[in-house]
């Protein structure tokens, strides 16, 4: 491992260590709260992060396989007495399978049309849920009894029941995601991927079982998609199917380009302005709807002039914007002279 | 299963919906065909010009006005956002270009919301003089909005098809359908066909919205993302038959409204056209893989 590299992980574990115990002393319960779902969403624009800037497939119905993910999880939280943990890797398995029977066939169409199937089965998949209810600790398959009051709450961790503690513990199952990913991206699948998303052809030329590799995308993507849900099931403690509609998934797609789909800072940035931005806004008084244009706005300038997102363009933008400053202090010495005192 | 007599009624209004499902579709075809841009914003440009029309009515103006500003405004728009988007767009894939419609969609949502707030709790309706008037076939009330809806589907598709066949400014999209590049070098001035395109499609665009926030709703949420329904029809026309678009657009609005009487899956009648087209682009590309890599390139 090189210097650089070093440096970089030791920069990264100190963000990790100031996210996990300077945050929630610095901010109150309703920033912790959307800090908490920042976390969440985290996993979810990385793992479509993961589809769009490493494998080149557009999905438009992320929003519908976190919804089963949350499903699943919420079931077996009532249903078993079983650990945390456990309950979140099964919801994320449970996911993965049906992420990958929906991808299955949805693989042999490319570009436009694997996006728009992805959005008409995200469509179907909540027009159910919207019928089946999510499990409110009824009995039975669907875990729904129509009750209205005393509905429980959705259990968390032991050892992580108040809020400060779910953060942390949300942040360090998203940072598993993230491993995962990056342990994904830096070996065989990775540059898999890679091979794929510049040319199929020349990938398929090249030896690489192309379908393979777009379905494990696809597994891992709602793995942690479901994970994800997970999390959440555990976070809000009430889950109504209201909460997942399929335009949502339209939204994640407009801020995973926005905060760059080629990085995994992206997916940071990504779910920051999903879920942190709107906090912030309500928290001011400015209606959320200025941050849909936005959104829209960000997504046209993204896809015009900075195909790379935030991520990439931000810190260029800084170091342009230091080269400048920079400049402007110390202005070049040989035309000074001859005018002079210009201050 | 209820008796026939009940599904009567819902043939009527399934096939007046399945009319204005086809007339979106058949824009969505030629716009996409002329120019490689699947038009997501379709329904949120209607939506807004339908809002905008209930707000003229609302201040008094006359009926006609708002009509006209509806259509007048989704033109506008989607003819603006075709001249300074699909030149610095043109050279990337349709997936892109898709996706930066779906900027143009959250912009006007947002503005939707923010202009004609929906939490007032303040339900809006349009109503057309067609409402009222109408005829008895059977037992079945049909009234001449429903009438118009069918009727403007089928004339659009024709009238398309025919405009595409026989004028040159038709044969010129069907040029530019197959090649931009090789359209360019024959001397058809390409960006100009763009914009008569881009045009057509939001007049097309104001159409559908006035019409089905008379037929469905007017709600901004609603009427923004009903043209999933009619990307249904046009998924299984694959982008490219319009006479298949109208078929299919019918077949949509149809079966979603005969499903409704049925209570055993009237909850699940709005994966109609989700389940239609998931089902449709299946089969359809069981044998071969569909979008071609130059298309996508």
């Amino acid at each position: 491992m090189g210097r650089p590299q070093l440096i970089r992980w030791a920069v990264i574990a100190a963000l990790l260590l100031f996210t996990l115990f300077g945050l929630p002393q610095l901010f109150s319960l309703y920033y912790i709260d959307s800090l908490t779902q920042v976390a969440v969403y985290s996993m979810v624009t990385l793992a479509l992060g993961v589809l769009v800037g490493r494998v080149g497939l557009i999905s438009l119905g992320q929003v519908a396989v976190l919804a089963i993910g949350a499903w699943v999880a919420a079931r077996l939280l009532f249903a078993t007495t079983q650990p945390y943990p456990l309950v979140l890797l099964e919801a994320g398995l449970v996911t993965m399978v049906a992420g990958t029977a929906i991808g299955l066939p949805a693989l042999r169409l490319r570009g436009l049309y694997l996006a728009l199937i992805t959005l008409m089965l995200a469509g179907a998949i909540t027009v159910v849920l919207a019928t089946v209810n999510f499990p409110n600790g009824g009995h039975g398959f669907t875990g729904y009894n129509g009750a209205l009051i005393n509905i429980p709450p959705i259990r968390r961790p032991s050892v992580a029941g108040a809020d400060p503690a779910y953060f942390r513990y949300s942040v360090l199952i998203a940072a598993l995601m993230f491993l995962l990913v990056l342990a994904h991206i830096r070996t065989r699948p990775g540059r898999a991927w890679a091979a794929i998303r510049q040319s199929e052809p020349a990938a398929l030329a090249a030896g690489i079982n192309t379908w393979l590799y777009k379905l494990w995308a696809f597994a891992l993507a709602s793995f942690i998609t479901g994970v994800a849900g997970g999390v959440l099931a555990g976070a809000v403690h009430y889950l109504y199917s209201i909460d997942f509609p399929t335009q949502d998934s339209i939204i994640l797609l407009a801020v995973v380009l926005m905060g760059g789909a080629y990085s995994l800072w992206g997916a940071v940035v990504a779910a920051l302005l999903y879920q942190f931005l709107p906090a912030l806004l309500n928290n001011w008084g400015v209606s959320a709807d200025w941050l849909t244009i936005l959104f829209g706005l960000g997504v046209l300038q993204v896809l015009t002039t900075a195909p790379a997102g935030l991520a990439d363009q931000v810190p260029k933008d800084l170091a342009r914007l230091g080269r400048l400053l920079l400049r402007l202090r110390r202005p070049p010495a040989p035309r000074v002279p001859s005018q002079g005192g210009t201050a | 299963m209820p008796p026939w007599p009940d599904f009567e009624p819902f043939i009527v209004s399934g096939l007046a919906l399945g009319g204005v499902y086809a007339l979106s579709g058949v824009g969505l075809v030629v716009l996409y065909r002329a120019t490689g841009v699947l038009y997501l914003a379709f329904g949120a440009v209607g939506a807004m010009g339908a809002l905008i029309a209930w707000s003229l009515t609302q201040a008094g103006a006359p009926g006609w006005t708002g009509w006209l500003a509806c259509v007048a405004f989704a033109a506008a728009v989607t003819l603006g956002y075709g001249v300074v988007f699909g030149p610095a767009l043109a050279a990337r894939g349709p997936l892109v270009k898709a996706v930066a419609t779906i900027g143009l969609t959250l912009v006007l949502y947002g503005l939707m919301d923010l202009l004609w707030t929906t939490s007032g709790g303040e339900a809006r309706s349009i109503t057309l003089p067609t409402d009222n008037s109408g005829f008895v076939v059977g037992q079945v009330q049909v009234n001449w909005t429903q009438v118009i809806a069918l009727a403007a589907g089928v004339v659009i598709t024709v009238a398309t098809g025919a405009f595409l066949r026989y004028t040159k400014l038709g044969t010129a999209m069907r040029a530019m359908a197959n090649d931009r590049e090789i359209t360019a070098t024959l001397g058809v001035p390409v960006r100009r066909v763009e914009a008569a395109a881009w045009l057509g499609c939001g007049v097309l665009a104001g159409i559908a919205g006035l019409l089905l926030a008379d037929l469905v709703a007017l709600d901004a949420t609603t009427l923004t993302f009903l043209v999933i329904s009619s990307l249904a029809a046009v998924l299984i026309a694959r982008l490219r038959s319009i006479a298949l678009t109208f078929a299919a657009a019918i077949a949509v609005g149809l079966l979603h409204d005969l499903l409704t009487p049925i209570t055993s899956v009237t909850n699940y009648r709005d994966m109609t056209p989700f389940v239609i087209a998931a089902v449709g682009l299946l089969v359809l590309s069981r044998h071969r893989v569909m979008a071609q890599s130059r298309e996508e390139a």
